[in-house]
Order: C-alpha cells, then sequence, then structure tokens
C-alpha cells in the first residue's frame, strides 16, 4: 500500500494535517505553562517531530497497540488520549492519566491501545515485544507499534526485544524516532553506525530509513510495516530521520548544538511541509488553514482549563495505584 | 598527474523498498569496504591522487584508513546538505578540478545526480542501491584498476568509454531535471517514501534503454520486442488495458505483470508530452517531480548523457600495452607481447601474433 489518492481521501490528508498542529499546539502549551512553574516534574517536548507521531499512528486499528517514548505525547493524542487526561496528569490532578502520580512520565490507557510510557529508556521495549507475542498466540491480527530513540537504540534490552521478535516473527512494528540527539550527546559520537536501520539486517528482518519530517512518506511505510506484521510476517524497524526544536527537556540550554544548525532543521518543518504540498493540490486553502489553526487552539486551551479545573488527589489518594493490594 | 574523484552515497541502498520488495541492504560499512578495495585497484593503477566527496559518515576517511596507501587522498571542502545535491555539487567541483574519472558507489539515482555536474569526465559506476540499470554489478578492486586507466590519460579516454543516453525533462519548454534509465509518469500526489512499486498507478514509461535482463522498468520495455529496435533508440510505453501483457522484473524479488495501452520507439530529439496530470514524475526509479494539473511537462531523449567507463575494453587496452606487466630482470618492452618478451611463449614462432615493435598506446587505444 502507499499513500496515494487512492487510499488517503482529502479529508483524511486535512484530518492528518489537523492532528499534527493539535500535537504541536498541545506541545507548546506544555512548554508555556511548564515556564510559569505550574507544570511539576519534567517534560520532554516533540515539537518537530510531529510526523512521526501522526504518520505511524494514523491508520492503526483501535485495537492496536502502542508504546511511546517519554517524548510521546504526539503518538498519545493520534491514538486517541483525551488532552485534558494528559494535561491533568501533567498537572498532578485527580482526573490525570495515572492519577496524577505519574506526571508526563507513565501515561497510558489500555483501553485505547496505549501501553504506559515508561520513564526508564528501552525498558518498554521488551514489554511491547511481550505485547505482541500475547497478540500473536490470541490470534487477533493486532500489531504493536514499540517507539524508541537513538540514544535508546544503543541499550541491550532493545537487541533483545528485536531478536526475539524475530525469532518468533512477532507482529510488532519497532520505529527509531532519531533525532540526533540522546540527551546532550550527538548520535555521531555514541553510534558507530549512521542508519540505526541497518541493524535490522543482524536480526533477519526488513530496516527502512525514511525522512521523519516528511508525513506521508512515514505513513507510507509504517503501513506497509503494520501490514506485513499483520499477516504474520514478522517485525520491522523503520528509522525516522528528525530533529528536536526544543531541549531534551524544557529547561535544557541546549549548549551542546547550534543556533543555526536548529535553524536550518526548522526550515525542514513538517506541519508547513504538508501544508504548502496541500495548498498546491489545491485541498487546503490558506482560510481553511488559519480555521483549523483556530479550532486546534481553542481546544488545546480547553483541554487545559478543564484539566485546571480539576481537583487535586485527597491525601488517602495516596494509598492507591502505587501498590498492589 | 592521474587523479581520480570518488563520491559514495551514505543514503543509498536504505529505502522502503526492502519492506515493499526484497532489496539488498548496503550498511555503510559495506560501501567502506568497496571503496578501500577501489583505492587498492585505483594504487595499482597508478593513480596520483584520490578526492572523496564529503559525507555524513566519512566512507571516504573511513576507507582510507587502515589501507596503507601512498596515494595522495583529500576531501571535497563543500558544504554538506546530505541531499542528492551533494552528488552533484561534488561532481562539478571534480570536474572543475580536471579529475580524469569518477567512481561512485551507489544506484541509478546516485549516478543521475552526479551526471547533473560530470560533464565530459568518464563515470564508473558500482551499484550499491536498488533498481540498478545504469550502474555495474562489479567488483570494487576491478572497478578500480578500471578507473586508474582511464585515469592515467595513457590512452584517449573518450575510446575507452561508451556514451549514454539520457532524458530530458522540460517544464513549459525549459530543462528542469534529467533521468539516465527511465522516467515514469506516476499517479500519486506525493514524492513521500520515493520509491515507486505500485504497478497500477505508472501510466507512462519513457525509457532510454529497454532490455530484458535489467531489474525494474527497463525490462518491461526489454521485453516488448521490436524488430526496429536498436541501441540507439529509446522507448515509450503507455500502460493500461490493451491486447498485450508484459509479465517483467519490476523490483528485486517483485515480479509484476502490467497492460500495455501503446508503444513506440523513440529516437534521439524525439519528446513525450505529460498528458496525465496532477501527478508524479519518477526518475530513475525515484519519485522526483510534482506534476500540476496545468504544468507542460515533456520529455526528450537526448544522446548526450555522461561518458561511462567500458570496464573490459579498459583493462584489455591496458593489458595489450603491458601496463600491469614487467619484465622481472629489468629493462623496457620492445615487443607488444609480454610472454613473447620474456621467452614464456610456447607456441610455433610463425603463429605468433607479436608484432617486433611496441605500438603507440595513445593508437591502441583507438582500436
Amino acid at each position: 500500500m502507499s499513500a496515494q489518492e487512492k487510499e488517503l481521501t482529502n479529508e483524511q490528508l486535512l484530518e492528518m494535517y489537523r492532528k499534527m498542529l493539535l500535537v504541536r499546539t498541545f506541545e507548546e502549551k506544555c512548554a508555556a505553562e511548564f515556564a510559569k512553574g505550574v507544570m511539576p516534574g519534567f517534560v520532554h517536548l516533540s515539537v518537530g517531530q510531529e510526523a512521526i507521531a501522526v504518520g505511524t499512528v494514523y491508520g492503526l486499528r483501535k485495537d492496536d497497540f502502542i508504546s511511546a517514548t517519554h517524548r510521546g505525547h504526539g503518538c498519545l493524542i493520534v491514538k486517541g488520549m483525551p488532552m485534558r487526561k494528559m494535561f491533568a496528569e501533567m498537572l498532578g490532578r485527580k482526573t490525570g492519566a495515572c492519577g496524577g502520580k505519574g506526571c508526563s512520565f507513565h501515561m497510558g490507557n489500555l483501553s485505547l491501545g496505549i501501553y504506559e510510557i515508561n520513564g526508564i529508556l528501552g525498558s518498554s521495549t521488551p514489554i511491547a515485544t511481550g505485547s505482541a507475542l500475547a497478540m500473536k498466540k490470541a490470534g487477533t491480527e493486532q500489531v504493536h507499534l514499540a517507539y524508541f530513540g537513538d540514544g535508546q537504540s544503543n541499550l541491550g534490552s532493545i537487541h533483545e526485544g528485536m531478536n526475539f521478535a524475530a525469532i518468533h516473527k512477532l507482529p510488532i512494528v519497532y520505529i527509531c524516532e532519531n533525532n540526533l540527539y540522546g540527551i546532550s550527546m550527538r548520535q555521531t559520537d555514541a553510534t558507530a553506525i549512521e542508519d540505526i536501520a541497518d541493524r535490522a539486517t543482524a536480526y533477519g528482518f526488513p530496516g527502512v530509513a525514511v525522512d521523519g519530517n516528511d508525513v506521508i512518506a512515514v505513513y507510507e511505510v509504517s503501513q506497509e510495516a503494520v501490514k506485513r506484521a499483520r499477516k504474520g510476517n514478522g517485525p520491522t524497524l523503520i528509522e525516522c530521520k528528525t530533529y528536536r526544536w526544543r531541549g531534551h527537556f524544557e529547561g535544557d540550554p541546549t549548549v551542546y548544538r547550534s543556533e543555526k544548525e536548529v535553524e536550518e532543521w526548522k526550515k525542514k518543518c513538517p506541519i508547513k511541509r504538508l501544508k504548502e504540498r496541500l495548498m498546491g493540490l489545491g485541498i487546503l486553502t490558506e482560510e481553511m488553514s488559519d480555521r483549523i489553526i483556530k479550532e486546534v487552539e481553542q481546544e488545546v486551551e480547553e483541554a487545559y482549563q478543564q484539566a485546571w479545573n480539576d481537583p487535586m488527589p485527597a491525601p488517602e489518594d495516596a494509598l492507591i495505584l502505587g501498590f498492589a493490594r | 598527474m592521474a587523479t581520480v574523484g570518488i563520491i559514495a552515497n551514505p543514503a543509498s541502498g536504505k529505502d522502503i523498498r526492502r519492506l515493499v520488495a526484497y532489496g539488498s541492504v548496503f550498511d555503510n560499512q559495506e560501501k567502506v569496504n568497496i571503496v578501500r578495495r577501489v583505492l587498492l585497484g585505483l594504487e595499482a593503477a597508478s593513480v596520483d591522487e584520490v578526492i572523496f566527496m564529503p559525507d555524513y559518515f566519512g566512507i571516504g576517511p573511513r576507507a582510507v584508513d587502515g589501507a596503507r596507501l601512498s596515494m595522495q587522498t583529500s576531501i571535497l571542502d563543500m558544504p554538506l546538505r546530505a541531499t542528492q545535491e551533494d552528488s552533484t555539487q561534488a561532481a562539478a567541483l571534480m570536474r572543475e578540478m580536471g579529475v580524469g574519472c569518477i567512481v561512485t558507489i551507489g544506484g541509478d539515482g546516485t549516478n543521475r545526480a552526479v551526471a547533473k555536474g560530470c560533464g565530459e569526465v568518464c563515470l564508473m559506476p558500482i551499484s550499491t542501491g536498488t533498481n540498478n540499470v545504469f550502474p555495474y554489478m562489479i567488483e570494487g578492486t576491478i572497478a578500480g584498476l578500471a578507473a586508474g586507466v582511464v585515469a592515467a590519460g595513457t590512452f584517449d579516454s573518450h575510446r575507452l568509454a561508451r556514451r549514454t543516453k539520457r532524458l530530458e525533462v522540460k517544464l513549459d519548454g525549459h530543462l528542469i531535471d534529467i533521468a539516465l534509465v527511465d522516467a515514469v509518469v506516476y499517479a500519486d500526489l506525493f514524492v513521500a517514501s520515493r520509491a515507486i512499486w505500485d504497478m497500477s498507478k505508472v501510466k507512462e514509461i519513457i525509457l532510454t534503454r529497454a532490455e530484458p535482463d535489467n531489474i525494474g522498468l527497463s525490462s518491461v520495455g526489454g521485453n516488448l520486442y521490436c524488430a526496429r529496435f536498436n541501441r540507439h533508440h529509446g522507448v515509450y510505453i503507455r500502460l493500461g488495458e490493451g491486447p498485450l501483457e508484459v509479465t517483467a522484473p519490476i523490483a528485486p524479488g517483485l515480479i509484476g505483470s502490467v497492460g500495455i495501452a501503446g508503444y513506440r520507439l523513440l529516437s534521439i530529439g524525439d519528446q513525450v508530452e505529460v498528458t496525465h496530470r496532477p501527478s508524479l514524475l519518477a526518475l530513475d526509479g525515484e519519485r522526483e517531480i510534482e506534476i500540476g494539473k496545468d504544468d507542460e511537462m515533456s520529455i526528450q531523449l537526448s544522446a548526450t548523457g555522461p561518458l561511462v567507463v567500458d570496464v573490459r575494453r579498459a583493462l584489455q587496452c591496458a593489458a595489450k600495452a603491458n601496463l600491469f606487466t614487467r619484465l622481472c630482470g629489468g629493462g623496457s618492452m620492445r615487443t607488444r607481447c609480454a610472454m613473447r618478451e620474456a621467452n614464456l611463449c610456447l607456441a610455433p614462432l610463425d603463429s605468433c601474433l607479436a608484432r617486433p615493435q611496441a605500438r603507440d598506446a595513445k593508437h591502441e587505444g583507438r582500436e
């Protein structure tokens, strides 16, 4: 399959554009509120990487699963996590995705096909692989998408997961969001090879490198990989080449990279790129885009205000969720 | 002074065709190995200097590291964009610097980018991409030797190379791009992951060469046998429902059947207008150009493609001129036959074809 006129309707293309804007606006709202000091904990934002969240998750079945990274707000939003629950979690409200106890790091919702984000880098991969094993044994033709970054790609748990999935031909797609930096370390200083996709060869399944700032390219590749997994043909590794515009975490002084580099990557903005193409095709106009932006801003603002007004956990809530009973 | 340029594409061999077909995986370490073997071949052919295109993986420097070369090596001073424009710019700079040959490591797409900048410098293309028609599947050492023979200037380089054809893409009459093997009108809206594999979306194919023993769309034309076809022709094919269906290797491991609605030979200078709009134009296997519904786009067959080293001819000429043989006891060859000169020839004297005096090497290359 490919993302072509037969498969993606104009309405779907506009929906993808809208979702990318939604993710961007959500992340920028997080940045603004975090800067005010009202959002406790760490926040890792994915501004600039929206094409990966939308391109990989859009088109999944509702009962498919994802395991996002700690920079995974976008994936959660596209998979259907209400933004109000996400904001509430990050604001420590009782209505949050983890009852306000987990902050940005641990949000999830199994009924929506979202495994909890894992704060320990690399540790979600074996869990996702186990989930794929369960899917295979159940014969449900579900697929699990497991995300990790270029830094995490060097961890043993990632390799153990991929090896196990290859042996058992599990319905899983490994998605490496290569944004060039693992915290402050440039990929070339931490990884001996340039293309992490090359590692798939060692496990005997396909590895594809794709422009992670081109949402349609990401969609094409991930849909092919999902189709392959659903048919029982096993895993795929997709490396999405991208860049995070903001720091590793909010407050990161980013002294390890130049302003010029950031500005160069901003020119490759995935949202602007889709907008220009849709306008060139006559699917989108400037007026339509302005309207979508306003709607999205309003939606994000409403979700934030609702979360803000949600109740804080009671003292006795500390005794639930955190321990087995 | 014999100088050779090397352009190794670090991005070739990693696209979606590993997923939708069975494309080979060429990791960059393997490209380093290939380049190292090329270097050793070049050095054996007495090349003095090698100039590399810079790349983000550092294929050239890694290949030099540990190779124990006596040749000079350097890296072009140019900004890197990590796009195909790097290859075009590197080729143009190498041409300006007067290299005798450019070795390319990549696929059809890499060579297309190089061809935009190399001018009349001979190319020695080594295949590491996916749907490769233009470059050779060749051992790097042999490629290095052949490129070295061409660059050494002992022979007229044009005699050791063959001229290729190209397709010139014109928008409103102005040249905007080229293809070396094929141009495909593809019914799609997005360049996206670039590769083409869904034959139901291929509407028209324009080929510089139609060869049944090639991988990719060239084979579609190659399997449509036309008695008038010769190597100077190109081919235009319109796909769709028709009286004929052809089965061809569309991509590695991907055999497809397509209906043929029309076919004609193209002579040099013939032009095809793109009528399926909006659409995409794929050049040498990759979606490249978005065609708007009002764009006046045409494709013209031209005889001005790049020169490509004829490996067999280059090395045969080198052998005839004793470039790689010498008398162990010293002294120079007085005949062109090393066997005779070294008294190794066991043939009867009257059957010896060797002439008493070595022929002018320049003349040798013109045979």
